[in-house]
Order: structure tokens, then C-alpha cells, then sequence
């Protein structure tokens, strides 16, 4: 069976889960049992089975799994984006169209050979630096919540940084490739640029807040830079710098020590002062009133959930019990109704996605390829961790979205693109043997 | 009434099954592929330059024999480092093939690795040969193969 026909196979069972999941919210939505609900299904079984066309194609012998895995998270979120909102899915829904045709066009643009990208590394460099400084220029750039990362342009609202991500691994890899015989040696010049470009982009991500995107451009800068030189000394190096920063972060920014705070501390027995109000409050209804919300939203799921579509997210009132919950908080959402069982579920493909990754990187051919592969896995899995870590409070909760599950335009085209190099990746390494 | 709110929430409940269990076939048919897989053999992602991790262990990965060229003196033997070599007409190659106008500025790299010598052309105009078929991919050589480079050949020997 070739590596398409597997690819085919499994998207139809993909199907057949969006087909449930969808079906369930539904019918828990309308209270009756309707054929209606089996249209959303349909809509995106044509909408995979396009990007599966494509990529039969364009990368005949690359990896069945990849694009079932992603397209599996992709329906699980909508699934859940509609639940807690109609209006939003729809939204979403034509972000996912617009995702899965950039995956088409990068399939198509880069079919023949994508190492060629290597020779425009600098362009690469500095478009992850204007990516991540458009939100900061006057009249376009738009804050939400206190981060500055958004471009608005009319109705369209876009984060440019993650795809300044993808731009900056690129970036990385094909210097790290071009330099890791000098870099070994550990001469200073040679990391002149590579220390510019991504010191500039560390200082845009701490001057606009966007703490969760520092740590992610931070550790995959140190991933690329050991799987280039295999010197644990600069990982080393980094981690003590890492730790040196945050600590500076700590002392001079007020608001990275409420993080903190909430994070360690996040119940009060006593009434406190509580930002923006007058009365004194416990911290559990003030700063960490969504964090402790949203603990309690997964521990109601239990073992098994209550069910896709029964889930308790409003107030009697009527209002929204977590703010944020279809973007940062999706993941709370997806626990409360899947339970212990399906969360588990969401994490092991997560995982799988990961190995898979790695597993491409492994047995590419050459060195750029590996380290692009390799480091755009890395930070897959390291978003995931940064977020679902931050919700589960083993880390402190920093905004990011989750690959392919949150509501955002931006991350669900950078995730397909994503996706896309992937599997040109592993199309060539397949060819070969 | 109460027997639509049964027959709902009892559809519910059998979704809720499904889907579950729905997605476990899925986790275990990727998990079945992929254990597998990592059972072969596999090479390090890593990338480190080789020299600098086995130049204490590893043994000199061996030499090409010149077989034929424009330039080069014939039977000439380059003993290979752990170096990647790379060859072309161009002048910043560790080897120069200057007369042979069929070799593209970049033409090829002998890429010593743990597992032995791998020949991979860099974009070339008129390819790299290995026993006579043109690469597609980077390559392992075997002890006696020819590798034509341009109008160059040369042997690879252990």
C-alpha cells in the first residue's frame, strides 16, 4: 500500500472522529437528534481530502501520518471553538480554508527543492524581524490584554509572530548549517550575526510582553545551536543566560513577578488588594480568576468528561466563566468535556506528531534539512508544552496559542505551513532510500 | 417529551463512546507504524561536524584514485579526511577540477560520516555519476566505486 493510500485510510477514520465529536455538540446544542449535525463533518472531510490530492501530487512518498495527525487536532478545535461559539467556528472555519490552501501552495511552490531556501537565510533572518516588529509600529499594531502582538488591518486581525517563528528556524538552520564547521570551534565572529538577528528578535518579544514567545524562540534557538555543533557547553551557557535574564525580567517587570505570583500562589485566604477594583478580594476572584477557573474546568471533566457539548462554561448570568477560553484556554475547555481519557488522547498525538517529526529529521539526507526539521518539531513540541504546562501550572502561565487546536488565524496558518515543510522534508528523505 | 430527552440523552452518551474509542484506533495505528519504525537502524540528528566527535576513534575513511581527467595527473591517489570535501570548478573547492569544463563551480561533496564516505551533488548542471547512474540523492559508497565528476573520474577506495 502506497504511503498516499495509508494517508487516505486514516483520514477517513479522522472523518468519522469529527463526524462523533461534531455530532454530539450538536445534538447536546439543539436537544434533538438531527442528520444537520453531519454536514460540518462532510465539510471537512472535502477539505482534507483536497490537501490529500495535493499531496499526492507534489510528495507521493512522504510520511501517511503528519497531515491526519494535524488534521485531527485542527477538527477536534473547531469542534470545540463552535461549541463555545458559532460565530467564532465560522471565523475559524475560513481561517483552516486559507491554512490548508498555504499548505497547498507551499507543497506546490517548494516541490522540486526546497534546499534552495537555504541561499536566502538572511532574508529569512531579518522577515522573522519585521514580522515580529509589525505589531509594535503605530496604527496597524493592536494590543490584546497587554501584549502587543497583533496587526489589524479592517476586520482582519493577525499575529505575525507566528510565522516570524518559521521565518526565524529557517533562518537559524541554514546559518547554523553554512557556519557549524567554524561554529564547533568556538570563535566569536563567527556568531556575530546569528547573535544580532536573534538578540534583536529576544529584546522585540520582551519589550511587546510576549513572554510565551521569548521562552519559544529561546529554546529553540539553543536546540538548533546544539544539534549544529553538539557542544552541550553552549546549552550550558544559554541556560545559565536564560536563568540570569529571567531573573533580571523578575526584578524589573511588574508584571512578569504577578505571573509569579499567580502561578505560585494563585489562592488567597484573606482578602488582598486586588487591581482595578476598590473592595479587597480573595486573588482567586482577582489576578488569578482565570487560572484557578479554568483548574477547576478541568478537574470537573473527571475521568471521562462530561461529554463534547456538556460542558458548564458560562455563569448563570450568562456570561463567559473563563475569559480567553477558546484561545490560551482551549485546552481546560477539551478537559472539562473529554475528561482524563480523551485529554490523554490529545496529548499522546501531540507526542506522536513530535516523534514523527524527529523521526523525519533523523533519516534526512542532509544537514540543512535535519536541522529545519528538527527545529520546527522542537518548537511544535515545546508551544504545546509552554501552554498546556502554564494551564496545569507546572510553569508559569504565559499566552501562547496550542498547535492547531486554538482559535487564531495566524497559528493555524503557521502550524499548516508548517506541516507543508514537513512533509517536504520527509518526501525527500523517502525518495532516497 | 421525556422520551425525546431519553433518546438524546442516550445518543449522547453513544457518541460520547464513540468518539473516544474512535480516537484510541486512530493513536494506535500511528503508534503501530511508528514503533516499527523505531526499531531499524538510524543515524543521529545531530549534525556535529564528524572530525571533531571520532577523530580519536574512528579510522581514515579512505581515497580516491584519479581514474581519468583533464587536469588532475592520472592515478593520483587524495587521501580523504574526516573532513567534508568538496569539489568543483570553482576556485573555493578543497578540490579543483580548473580544466574540466563539464564540472559545475560547485559541483560535489565527499561527506565523510560515521557510517562511511557519502557522495552528494550540490546542484550541479551536468550531475554526478556513481558506477555510471546519476545521483538523485546523497549516496553511500562502496569500496571500487567510480564517481564522475564533469569529465573527471575518480575511484573510491577503502
Amino acid at each position: 500500500m502506497s504511503a498516499r493510500t495509508r494517508e487516505l485510510l486514516i483520514l477517513i477514520l479522522v472523518g468519522l472522529i469529527t463526524a462523533t465529536g461534531f455530532a454530539s455538540v450538536y445534538i447536546a446544542r439543539q436537544n434533538e437528534i438531527s442528520p444537520e449535525s453531519l454536514s460540518y463533518a462532510g465539510f471537512f472531510f472535502v477539505l482534507y481530502l483536497i490537501a490529500h490530492v495535493v499531496a499526492r501530487f507534489t510528495v507521493p512518498d512522504a510520511d501517511s501520518y503528519l497531515l491526519p495527525m494535524a488534521a485531527l487536532l485542527t477538527a477536534i478545535g473547531l469542534t470545540e471553538i463552535y461549541r463555545l461559539g458559532p460565530t467564532d467556528a465560522l471565523r475559524q472555519g475560513l481561517w483552516v480554508v486559507i491554512g490548508v490552501a498555504a499548505f497547498a501552495g507551499t507543497l506546490i511552490t517548494l516541490r522540486h527543492d526546497f534546499r534552495r531556501l537555504e541561499s536566502y537565510k538572511y532574508l529569512f533572518g531579518l522577515s522573522a524581524l519585521g514580522l515580529l516588529f509589525l505589531p509594535a509600529l503605530p496604527k496597524i499594531g493592536h494590543s490584546v490584554n497587554g501584549a502587543r502582538l497583533w496587526v489589524r488591518i479592517g476586520s482582519l486581525q493577525f499575529q505575525p509572530g507566528e510565522l516570524g517563528k518559521i521565518a526565524m528556524i529557517v533562518f537559524l538552520a541554514a546559518y547554523l548549517h553554512s557556519k557549524q564547521e567554524v561554529l564547533a570551534q568556538g570563535r566569536p565572529k563567527d556568531f556575530g550575526p546569528l547573535l544580532a538577528i536573534w538578540g534583536c528578535a529576544m529584546l522585540v518579544l520582551v519589550a511587546t510582553h510576549d513572554l510565551g514567545s521569548a521562552l519559544l524562540f529561546f529554546g529553540i534557538f539553543l536546540a538548533i545551536l546544539y544539534l549544529a555543533t553538539a557542544r552541550l557547553l553552549y546549552v550550558g551557557v544559554g541556560l545559565v543566560l536564560f536563568l540570569a535574564g529571567s531573573a533580571g525580567v523578575y526584578e524589573t517587570t511588574a508584571h512578569v513577578r504577578d505571573r509569579v505570583t499567580i502561578w505560585l500562589h494563585p489562592w488567597t485566604t484573606q482578602a488582598i488588594p486586588c487591581p482595578g477594583h476598590t473592595a479587597l478580594m480573595p486573588r482567586q476572584e482577582c489576578a488569578s480568576y482565570q487560572l484557578v477557573k479554568s483548574l477547576y474546568s478541568i478537574a470537573a471533566g473527571g475521568f471521562s468528561g462530561t461529554g463534547l457539548g456538556k460542558g458548564t462554561f458560562t455563569l448563570p448570568s450568562g456570561g463567559n466563566l473563563i475569559p480567553d477560553l477558546n484561545t490560551d484556554f482551549i485546552f481546560s475547555a477539551l478537559a472539562q468535556e473529554l475528561g482524563l481519557v480523551g485529554i490523554a488522547a490529545i496529548l499522546l498525538v501531540f507526542m506522536l506528531f513530535t516523534v514523527r517529526g524527529f523521526r523525519i529529521a533523523l533519516v534526512a539526507g542532509d544537514g540543512f534539512s535535519k536541522l529545519v526539521c528538527a527545529g520546527l518539531t522542537f518548537g511544535f513540541a515545546l508551544q504545546t508544552f509552554i501552554i498546556i504546562g502554564g494551564i496545569v501550572r507546572l510553569i508559569p502561565l504565559t499566552g501562547i496559542t496550542l498547535p492547531f487546536i486554538s482559535y487564531g488565524g495566524s497559528s493555524v496558518v503557521a502550524n499548516f505551513i508548517l506541516l507543508a515543510a514537513l512533509m517536504l522534508i520527509s518526501q525527500r528523505a523517502n525518495e532516497a532510500a | 417529551m421525556a422520551l425525546a430527552s431519553t433518546s438524546v440523552d442516550g445518543a449522547l452518551l453513544a457518541l460520547k463512546i464513540a468518539f473516544i474509542v474512535l480516537l484510541y484506533v486512530f493513536i494506535w495505528r500511528v503508534i503501530r507504524v511508528a514503533s516499527r519504525e523505531m526499531r531499524t537502524p538510524q543515524d543521529s540528528f545531530v549534525t556535529a561536524p564528524l572530525a571533531e566527535r571520532h577523530e580519536k576513534r574512528a579510522p581514515r575513511p579512505g581515497s580516491l584514485v584519479v581514474v581519468s581527467s583533464p587536469n588532475l595527473e592520472e592515478n593520483e591517489r587524495l587521501e580523504l579526511t574526516h573532513e567534508p570535501l568538496t569539489v568543483g570548478r570553482g576556485p573555493l573547492n578543497d578540490l579543483q577540477l580548473l580544466e574540466d569544463d563539464f564540472a559545475s563551480g560547485r559541483h560535489a561533496l565527499f561527506d565523510p560520516r560515521r557510517d562511511g564516505v557519502w557522495i552528494e551533488d550540490l546542484g550541479s548542471t551536468n550531475g554526478t555519476f556513481v558506477n555510471g547512474v546519476r545521483l538523485t540523492s546523497p549516496r553511500h559508497l562502496a569500496s571500487g566505486d567510480i564517481v564522475r565528476i564533469g569529465e573527471t573520474d575518480f575511484r573510491y577506495e577503502r
